[in-house]
């Protein structure tokens, strides 16, 4: 009963980044500084050195900055607000050095490290001595191990947790949970071996009718061989999502029989009228791809079905759509011309073209009609829209567990290429490769979560964690390319899953609002009036940006844990109402009998 | 969404009846249906076989009905119910087809045939038969209704009747008089409803002395008074009859003022701060001889009110903030953006233009403005006075503002009433010209008191459990405006409010026994709109309200500033030098008799120019804190974090409604919860003996839950969220948003596929 939860919904302070200001002694700020935060076990200490962090809202702070193999750990010395920094190394996208030993002007010698979650740090240091010599080297080392033939974070990291994270996706489990296989669809096992597709899973699941010869034939046709595959059924309508990679239709228009076949045998499966082919695309780039060999179906060669170009923009795209996004939102806002400014980045409009495209897949399949989902080689935009149908289509997705299936099967399994699109632990930080695209993916999830705030399990702190180790290099999950490649470097085994630390502790994760409804389909609605910045995520490192937990949901657990005092209280009221001694013992003055009217006024609540 | 619409009964089906569900069978005629009339409603036209529109691109969900003009409203009676429809806010004076008189911003009839179109004044002719009725109204809203099978003759006569009584020629012809006479006042001159409505309503108006008493033991002003030289309207028209002004300044004094204010407007309290500063407003001194004396005795009077005798900083609102014309212009713009154009055209400039709406813009310079009159208030520890030229319009919402930011009482429903009912209602706010009830000025037409609630409603979304209130409450209080029958909404002071009332009683002979003025009811007796039951919609179940009052015997800690004594810019550089030692500098600084000139300058204009004002400062030091919902409350300003308000703009688009989904889905699982908890409570309470000192005496045991979703029986069986929840509720698209020419549902755009707007990058950079 003491421990009524305070009233005021707590603050956080983003999770990287604090200030506060605490009036703590000098003294105890000399003694360790490192010691307000614990290292992780297998995280070693490099090097520390005094310099200045030129933060863009604060100025410049004298401080302390400690390196190790997993962070970089910065706490101001001098201010009477600390402000301190913790930011794990896989996020630095670039290290540089800012002025020369002659540079004139105050704090123009020093470190400016750009970030790939939004933000750059600047680090000013003495000119005498090539002071920075030694901190660059050691940073650049450890920020960037696999240029340097060192192994990632995750590799040396010792953490040890209840649960097992790699345990979540079983591939044999999902399909079963999707009812499969059944008579008209079967799990192959050619791929075993990754030898008809190298980044493709092991097990897949193809039409009962096509054996696994024909399978070989239509790889010879696909982008890759990245043939079309099953990734979800409709248990009522039998209708599917196939994904795969652009035919190779070239300039010549090639056909091949087999794929011809294939997408027919698919068809009728479950008696489709027409299978629609959603090309991610849009329709110039499918053109413009048949000069490299690609292309996408051409309607004589597919009588029986249709298809569907769904306008969405490449990798390089959206790289600059967020470049550009970074520039008006980072270190300040652009405030005078806001919504133009937005408008200009186009994100929102990705955002929206993404969306609708996967509405308009899930729509279909809705409708008791099967389709396939391919962009070019179908590891970006497809695993994109895939992923989003079913979350708009199964329930089970929603979930804290099933969005972890989700991510794993359609992101990590079918090789979405997570190293060459974060860059982990690369120095080559313009790498055209690179791209923002599973970053998207999130967006596009928690504008749902936005539009349906009890429909999903899990909160917002858990997109933002997800996001913050999708660089972080602790966790091996979305480490590296595609199976083949995670199976060679023994990721399961010798790294932790970013899982088992979400799994072991769920509570911080999970929306309280979630209501269970297994059968809903949610269609979001795809429209810039509902589509809007994720400030939380986007805008998080301003400091003049309140840092708080969606109050809401604050209050909302605040309320459930009152209820639940309550119902406990009521019961024991009951219990001793049934044993006729204490019946008519309860006297005013009692703090039984008093307590309803003093948790009124204790917890505020509106009554 | 997706999902197949019914069949539905169309005309011809019901020509030729092969119907099979009877229950669609519908009459032949339609002229057997009647208007549902309030007292003092008359009939003025009708027609008959009228259609409503309803979907965009097709007349299969039309509805057949009889579209009538009262002196009230334009009403359309149908036996046919909307498709897919199945919660509706009951409103008591309105049916759910019904749009009143003074909602109707413009009249426009069409004839297809002839490709004609004209936009319907007062007295204007037709000359050609409309085959059309498009109505614009102002709660953005457009209804559309059909003439094809109407008679010709009668469709026109319906249309110049609804233009012509939408424009009624002078005040009294607004439907609010014949109501409120004849329904609280019978022709023998009883009072028939005779309903004490001071009672009923727990709100302060303000509009007698003790109200003003009370306010000022409230807020701790030990050192003003109410005056009441304004009784009977003697001194200043617009002003209302009791103010409150500085204890200094003795009623001979003001009333040899009130000749130098523009329209006798004296200084008003507003308001106190707990550190003793005031909140005054005032107009601007009509004779320039005359200012600096004037200004002089105004400021060393509110000086000697202040405890600490601090400074008086002033700052001119008519320099800092948009004008009204732009304000309505931004309004306007807007409303085209979110109701007038098609969808999917506006989608693709959607953001730039709100932008060049302005609106948001100026909902944040509002927002603004009342965080740097706070910072005076607060940080410097001053008496603000805002000015403007006639102290109507731009000070009611920088007044109420202030209040709500720093006066936790402000949030409560009752509180906040008030605050309405002193900054805008008796301070006179014209809203009589503002709405153009009349329609006779289109230049005094502006949304100010919208702006007003735009505003509170960013306060709401940043501090969601601070508020009493929610925001559907502030729709329905803004739709409330065309709805003339309010004391609230219907004048432009007090004094025309009395006159008015005085003259249609005369004209009508009703005698007004001890009343002095005919009794309008104010809005905020909700019961004349709403049910009990409807009316728990109002109630926000995540608030964190305080239960005990804030009067303690009047003295100044009636509510608490945590972070008031402490000095908020200790912590920063770049300090101006006369507050480095916190609140007592200011002490040091005290005015002398002669010097105080200098410091009345307007403070905000010269604080805007520079980089960071300290204001700005000010406000980032407090947000850098934790919040207290007890305490002040500023808004975060940046425009990333001022999000359009969409249950107001955007809840008649179709397109726009998220079915099942919206912050109401949250909303619902809150009240559940809370429900529960308070049968709990209940439960609990008769446990220990039933005493319940907590509540009044006669309010009985088992009073209605103040949560409109309840909980299920047992608390393990949480009740499912009904389907009619959507983003758009309490209100519904249905039948209210009929664009003309807009074809395609959202799904229909989607396949069209959106255009490409970088294709030349895009063939270069394709992923090869």
């Amino acid at each position: 009963m003491a421990s009524a939860p305070a009233p005021l919904p707590g603050y956080i302070s983003s999770p990287l980044e604090n200030s506060s200001s605490q009036n703590a002694s000098r003294e105890s700020l000399k003694m360790e500084p490192l010691a307000d935060v614990a290292l992780l076990p297998g995280e070693e200490r490099v090097i520390d050195k005094d310099l200045i962090y030129m933060c863009p809202f604060n100025g410049a702070l004298k401080g302390k900055v400690f390196i190790t193999n997993y962070r970089l750990y910065f706490k101001s010395t001098d201010s009477e607000v600390t402000v301190t920094l913790d930011v794990p190394l896989g996020v630095i996208s670039r290290i540089e050095k800012m002025g020369g030993a002659s540079s004139r002007g105050e704090n123009s010698y020093g470190l400016d490290i750009t970030c790939k979650d939004m933000r750059n740090l600047r680090f000013a240091l003495k000119q005498e001595g090539h002071s920075r010599r030694d901190i660059f080297g050691e940073l650049f080392k450890y920020a960037f191990p696999l240029s340097h033939g060192l192994p990632l974070f995750s590799y040396l990291s010792q953490e040890k947790f209840e649960e097992n994270g790699w345990a979540v996706y079983k591939p044999m489990d999902e399909y079963r949970r999707q009812g499969l296989p059944n008579e008209r669809w079967r799990i192959s096992f050619i791929n075993s071996g990754y030898d008809l597709c190298d980044t493709y899973p092991t097990i897949l699941v193809v039409p009962f009718q096509t054996p696994d010869e024909d399978l070989r034939r239509v790889a010879t046709f696909r982008s890759r061989c990245r043939i079309p595959v099953l990734s979800w059924i409709h248990r009522e309508k039998q209708a599917v999502i196939m994904r795969c990679s652009q035919p190779l239709v070239g300039m010549s228009g090639k056909r091949n029989k087999d794929d011809e076949r294939y997408l027919e045998v698919i068809r009728e499966a479950n008696n489709t009228p027409k299978l629609t082919i959603y090309d991610a695309r849009p329709n110039v780039n499918a053109v413009a791809n048949k000069a490299t060999g690609g292309g996408y179906e051409g309607e004589d060669a597919y009588q029986n079905a249709e298809l569907v170009f769904l306008d969405i923009h490449n990798i390089h795209v959206m790289r600059e759509s967020l470049k550009k996004l970074k520039d008006i939102v980072y270190p300040n806002v652009e405030e005078s011309h806001w919504l133009s400014s937005l408008e200009s980045t186009h994100w929102l409009e990705h955002i929206k073209l993404v969306l609708s495209g996967a509405i308009q897949v899930a729509d279909k399949v809705c409708s008791g009609s099967s389709v396939v989902v391919h962009c070019s080689d179908g590891w970006d935009r497809t695993a994109q829209l895939t992923s989003l149908a079913m979350l708009m289509l199964d329930s089970y997705y929603r979930t804290l567990r099933g969005f972890q299936v989700l991510i794993e099967k359609e992101w990590i399994s079918f090789g979405h290429k997570f190293a060459s699109r974060i860059g982990h632990g690369d120095k080559n930080h313009a790498d055209q490769d690179r791209s923002p695209i599973f970053l998207q993916f999130i967006d596009c999830v928690w504008q749902m979560t936005k539009q349906f705030p009890t429909a999903f399990e899990f909160n917002e702190h858990f997109l933002i964690t997800v996001l913050d180790h999708l660089y972080s290099c602790r966790f091996g999950t979305f480490l590296y390319n595609c199976e083949t490649i995670r199976e060679n470097l023994k990721v399961r085994s010798k790294t932790v899953s970013l899982w088992s630390l979400i799994n072991s502790d769920v509570s911080s994760y999970v929306n309280p609002f979630y209501t269970h409804e297994s059968s809903r389909v949610l269609y979001p609605v795809a429209s810039m009036r509902h589509l809007e910045l994720w400030v939380n995520y986007y805008i998080r490192w301003n400091p003049r940006i309140r840092h708080q937990q969606s109050p809401v949901e604050q209050r909302y657990k605040e309320l459930l844990a009152l209820r639940d005092q309550y119902l406990k209280k009521l019961e024991e009221l009951q219990l001793s109402d049934s044993s006729p001694s204490s019946t008519h013992l309860t006297n005013s003055s009692t703090p039984n009998a008093a307590s309803p009217n003093q948790h009124l006024t204790h917890l505020q609540t509106p009554f | 969404m997706f999902s197949p619409k019914p069949p539905k009964p169309t005309f011809t089906s019901y020509l030729s009846p092969l119907q099979t569900d009877a229950k669609k069978y519908l009459p032949v005629s339609t002229k057997k249906l009647e208007a549902r009339l309030l007292p003092g409603e008359i009939v003025v036209n009708e027609a008959n076989f009228v259609r409503k529109c309803i979907g965009a691109d097709s007349s299969q969900d039309d509805l057949w009905g009889k579209l009538i003009c009262t002196n009230f409203k334009v009403s359309f009676v149908t036996h046919d119910s909307l498709p897919q429809q199945r919660f509706q806010c009951v409103h008591r004076l309105l049916g759910e087809h019904d749009v009143p008189l003074a909602c109707v911003e413009q009249v426009v009839t069409v004839n297809d045939a002839k490709g004609k179109q004209k936009v319907l004044g007062s007295n204007k002719k037709l000359k050609f038969n409309p085959t059309e009725l498009i109505l614009y109204c102002k709660d953005f809203r457009i209804v559309r209704f059909r003439f094809d099978e109407a008679g010709p003759e009668s469709a026109k006569k319906v249309c110049l009747a609804i233009a012509h009584y939408s424009h009624p020629a002078d005040s009294q012809l607004l439907f609010g008089f014949e109501y409120v006479g004849t329904c609280f006042y019978g022709s023998s001159g009883e009072k028939v409803n005779g309903v004490d409505l001071g009672k009923r309503v727990q709100t302060a108006m303000f509009d007698s002395s003790s109200d003003w008493d009370r306010e000022i033991k409230r807020t701790g002003a030990s050192e003003w008074r109410v005056c009441a030289i304004n009784e009977e309207y003697l001194v200043s028209p617009s002003l209302p009859e009791f103010f409150v002004v500085p204890s200094s300044l003795a009623d001979q004094d003001l009333k040899q003022y009130a000749c130098y204010f523009k329209a006798q407007r004296l200084p008003l309290w507003c308001w106190n701060h707990p550190n003793g500063s005031a909140l005054v407003r005032m107009s601007s001194i009509t004779e320039p001889q005359q200012q600096r004396k004037l200004d002089q005795r105004i400021c060393s009077a509110i000086i000697k009110s202040h405890p600490m005798r601090s400074n008086v900083l002033k700052t001119d609102l008519d320099k800092s903030l948009p004008s009204i014309q732009e304000i309505q212009t931004a309004l306007v713009k807007l409303r085209q953006i979110c109701v007038i154009e098609p969808f999917v055209e506006s989608e693709e400039k959607w953001l730039s233009s709100m932008e060049s709406s302005r609106w948001m813009e100026y909902v944040r310079a509002f927002l603004r403005h009342a965080v740097e009159v706070i910072y005076m208030l607060e940080g410097k520890q001053s008496s603000v006075i805002l000015q403007e030229e006639e102290d109507r319009d731009l000070s009611c919402v920088i007044a109420s503002l202030v209040q709500l930011m720093c006066d936790p009482h402000c949030r409560s429903l009752a509180g906040f009433q008030g605050l309405v009912q002193k900054e805008w209602v008796m301070a006179g706010h014209r809203f009589l010209d503002r709405c153009n009830h009349l329609k006779k000025n289109d230049k005094e037409e502006s949304p100010l008191f919208l702006l007003f609630l735009n505003c509170v409603w960013q306060l709401m979304e940043q501090y969601p459990a601070a508020f009493e209130f929610t925001d559907m409450y502030l729709t329905v209080l803004s739709d409330s405006m065309w709805v003339p029958v309010f004391s609230t909404f219907l004048f432009n002071c007090p004094r025309q409010r009395a006159e008015h009332s005085r003259d249609f009683a005369l004209s009508k002979s009703i005698s007004l026994g001890k009343d002095k003025v005919l009794q309008f009811p104010p809005v905020w007796d909700w019961s004349q709109q709403f049910s009990q039951k409807d009316q728990a919609l109002f109630n926000n179940p995540l608030y964190v309200g305080k239960s005990a009052p804030c009067v303690h015997n009047g003295t100044v800690r009636t509510f608490t500033h945590r972070r008031s004594k402490k000095n908020y810019s200790s912590t920063l550089r770049g300090l101006p030098s006369d507050l480095k030692n916190g609140g007592l500098a200011v002490l040091d600084t005290l005015p002398r008799r002669n010097s105080l000139m200098p410091r009345l300058r307007t403070d905000v204009a010269q604080a805007n120019e520079r980089q960071e004002s300290p204001a700005e400062r000010f406000l980032q030091d407090w947000l850098s804190r934790p919040a207290d919902l007890h305490g002040l409350l500023l808004p975060q300003l940046l425009p990333s974090h001022l999000p359009l308000w969409k249950l107001y703009f955007l809840r008649w688009v179709p397109e726009a409604r998220i079915p099942n989904g919206g912050p109401i889905t949250t909303f619902h699982k809150l009240s559940v919860l809370v429900d529960e908890i308070e049968i709990l409570q209940n439960q609990l309470r008769q446990y220990t003996g039933g005493a319940t000192p907590a509540r009044s005496p006669s309010s009985p045991q088992d009073e209605p839950s103040k949560m409109y979703f309840r909980a299920g029986l047992s608390p393990s069986e949480s009740p499912a969220p009904p389907e009619y929840l959507s983003s758009s509720f309490p209100f519904s698209p249905m039948g209210n948003l009929c664009r003309r020419g807009v074809l395609g549902t959202p799904l229909s755009k989607f396949l069209n596929g959106a255009r490409i707007w970088l294709s030349t990058e895009t063939l270069a950079n394709e992923n090869l």
